[in-house]
């Protein structure tokens, strides 16, 4: 049979707990420890909260939102992209120089690029071709 | 210009210049080495899909898994480390297209290898491509004239034909596809050469003995050398076929050349390996029959409603200690149109080419044949196919019966003509005139080891004082006329 993976773990776990009261979660937490310890996979265990918490952002849509500037964003903008990605995501804030101006917001799998290096990168293979 | 005038022009080109901002997907490397990545994110990348890495290489996305993305790197990966960060393209990967690739060699990619200047064209072109279905198809009935003897007259090739070209390494496997390349000059033919695997300095000897013979002139050469990586060999047929595929597009005809596939199968295995897709026989991934089979579909010969043109190709397989019946011959056999054998023992017994035209042979047949060809290459393969069976009794000769020895005596008179020295291919006509010689036993009372040079005589003749005739036979005429006019110049000389 093939080994369980982390992940296999992790998803199991956010699945049994998602809607379970208060009083049962103990219990629910012991028996997962269990099923751990007969899969000899106690040692793990940090890895499968890493998962556990990287899937559970994931089900419940928290962004994770990482920007860089070159410096430190005011407040009212960070509400502004805050507003326009969804109020509970997690961000990142990222001081990077080599970017001359504007920002570069990365969401997910998604990169926002409206630095001023890009518009420079543009502007030369304009004028170039 | 003055300087004015360019401050004025370059401040109008930056007015016009509009800012905007660049949305991308991106992924992550988890995972580099043996010119593989793995990469994390690129939830929406296609399968075939180009990436793009740090530092301007690109990766081919081969393995789409839930969390996961496979790729191949084509280029160098050194610098590439866990954590860059890969973008998507949207680009299927293409090469370039055009005109311009004539004469050049370029790298799987398209990119210039010989020196030259950068290669631009307008178009370009996907490496994967549905191969024409069937109503867009038409059946072969021109020739490819090779230049070689026995395969002119007894295993012909038609355009839009795929004949495998198998052996072991040394029997000239290669020799027969550049004398082919030599051979189409002025007939109208573009020529792709896809070197997969190849020495470097075999490489480039060839590419001089073309650019000697003028055949640069409408050949392009796709090099995937023995020191490229794996990625590169494996995309190097695909890549040649689809600069081929533009000039179908244009109504010409093409001729490809995969020199060689069992190379380029390795690779493959190779990348699938480490891809850790499962082996199977010979450790090769499933899908390698489908390897062959969907680029030897992508020639073809189209119809006039599609837009006419052609692709020949002529996939080599190197076989090991004649072996045909491993996985990869096998495979290719059953997928091409016809096989030409080339054996060791024939090529040191000193028939070169070392063709076996007892196992070789075409499914395309006569129809790949102009007329006169047709009409002496009939008897030919018949003299030859007695030949074979009487071999055996030559040794006996003072004891046979004269219908026999006379048999042999022809026999070895044939194979002694279709002999035939490498970079030296020949006319269609003078072909036709010395097989009808031979045939009609004007070559009998010259000794075996004389018979080339009584060819020459003959053909060297019929050159300077009978053009016409020449000309007649090469436009497919042939009526007792012209068989008559032949039988008396024969005679003569």
């Amino acid at each position: 049979m093939k080994k369980q993976s982390n992940r296999q773990f992790a998803k199991a776990l956010y699945e049994i707990t998602k809607d379970l009261p208060k009083k049962e979660l103990s219990e629910a937490i012991n028996q997962f420890i269990f099923i751990l310890q007969k899969y000899n996979k106690l040692k793990k265990t940090d890895y499968i909260i890493e998962e556990f918490i990287n899937y559970s952002k994931k089900q419940e849509g928290i962004k994770t939102i990482i920007i860089e500037s070159v410096t430190k964003l005011e407040n009212l903008t960070l509400a502004k992209i805050k507003k326009m990605f969804g109020e509970d995501s997690e961000i990142t804030e990222n001081i990077n120089k080599n970017l001359l101006g504007g920002i570069k917001i990365r969401v997910d799998d998604m990169v926002y690029d409206a630095s001023v290096k890009l518009q420079l990168k543009n502007l030369k293979e304009k004028l170039i071709s | 210009m003055s300087t004015n005038n360019i401050v004025e022009e370059l401040k109008k080109n930056i007015a016009h210049f509009q800012k905007e901002t660049a949305k991308e997907e991106t992924g992550e490397v988890i995972e580099v080495g043996d010119g593989i990545a793995r990469i994390s994110g690129l939830s929406k990348c296609q399968a075939g899909e180009m990436l793009e890495f740090p530092g301007d290489v690109f990766g081919l996305a081969l393995n789409l898994e839930e969390e996961t993305v496979g790729c191949v790197l084509l280029g160098n990966y050194e610098h590439i480390k866990e954590g860059d960060i890969v973008k998507r393209t949207n680009k299927i990967l293409s090469v370039p297209a055009g005109e311009e690739l004539i004469g050049r060699v370029v790298n799987s990619l398209g990119i210039a290898i010989d020196g030259g200047k950068e290669i631009k064209t307008l178009k370009f072109y996907p490496i994967e491509k549905i191969a024409p279905g069937v109503m867009t198809r038409e059946p072969v009935t021109q020739p490819v004239q090779t230049g070689i003897k026995a395969i002119d007259a007894m295993i012909p090739i038609g355009r839009g034909q795929r004949e495998l070209i198998i052996g072991d390494r040394q029997t000239g496997k290669t020799a027969v596809a550049i004398d082919t390349i030599i051979n189409q000059k002025g007939k109208d033919m573009i020529c792709v050469y896809v070197a997969i695997g190849q020495k470097e300095s075999k490489i480039a000897r060839i590419v001089a003995k073309l650019k000697e013979t003028g055949a640069m002139d409408y050949t392009i050469v796709v090099v995937a050398g023995a020191s490229a990586p794996a990625a590169l060999s494996y995309i190097a047929p695909y890549a040649g076929v689809a600069m081929a595929e533009y000039f179908m597009d244009q109504g010409k005809d093409v001729l490809c050349v995969y020199d060689d596939l069992s190379k380029q199968a390795w690779a493959y295995r190779e990348i699938s390996l480490l891809l850790r897709r499962p082996p199977g026989r010979e450790a090769y991934p499933g899908d390698v029959f489908y390897l062959h089979s969907r680029l030897l579909e992508r020639a073809c010969r189209r119809n006039k409603e599609s837009g006419g043109g052609s692709i020949t190709a002529l996939p080599i397989i190197e076989t090991q200690a004649s072996d045909v019946t491993a996985y990869i011959p096998t495979n290719v056999i059953s997928i091409t149109d016809g096989q030409i054998f080339l054996e060791t023992d024939l090529f040191y017994r000193g028939i070169r080419p070392a063709l076996n035209v007892g196992i070789s042979v075409s499914r395309v047949g006569g129809a790949a044949q102009i007329k006169p060809m047709k009409k002496v290459a009939g008897k030919l393969k018949l003299a030859m196919a007695q030949f074979r069976e009487m071999e055996a009794f030559a040794q006996f000769a003072s004891d046979l019966d004269p219908e026999t020895k006379k048999q042999i005596e022809r026999g070895q008179r044939i194979t002694e003509l279709l002999k035939q020295p490498q970079y030296q291919p020949v006319a269609v006509e003078d072909q036709v005139v010395s097989i009808f010689a031979v045939n009609n036993g004007y070559f009998d009372d010259v000794a075996v080891k004389d018979v080339s040079a009584a060819e020459k005589k003959l053909t060297d003749f019929m050159g300077k004082a009978k053009r016409s005739l020449l000309d007649k036979i090469a436009n497919g005429e042939w009526d007792e006329k012209v068989e008559a006019e032949l039988k008396s110049i024969c005679k003569s000389v």
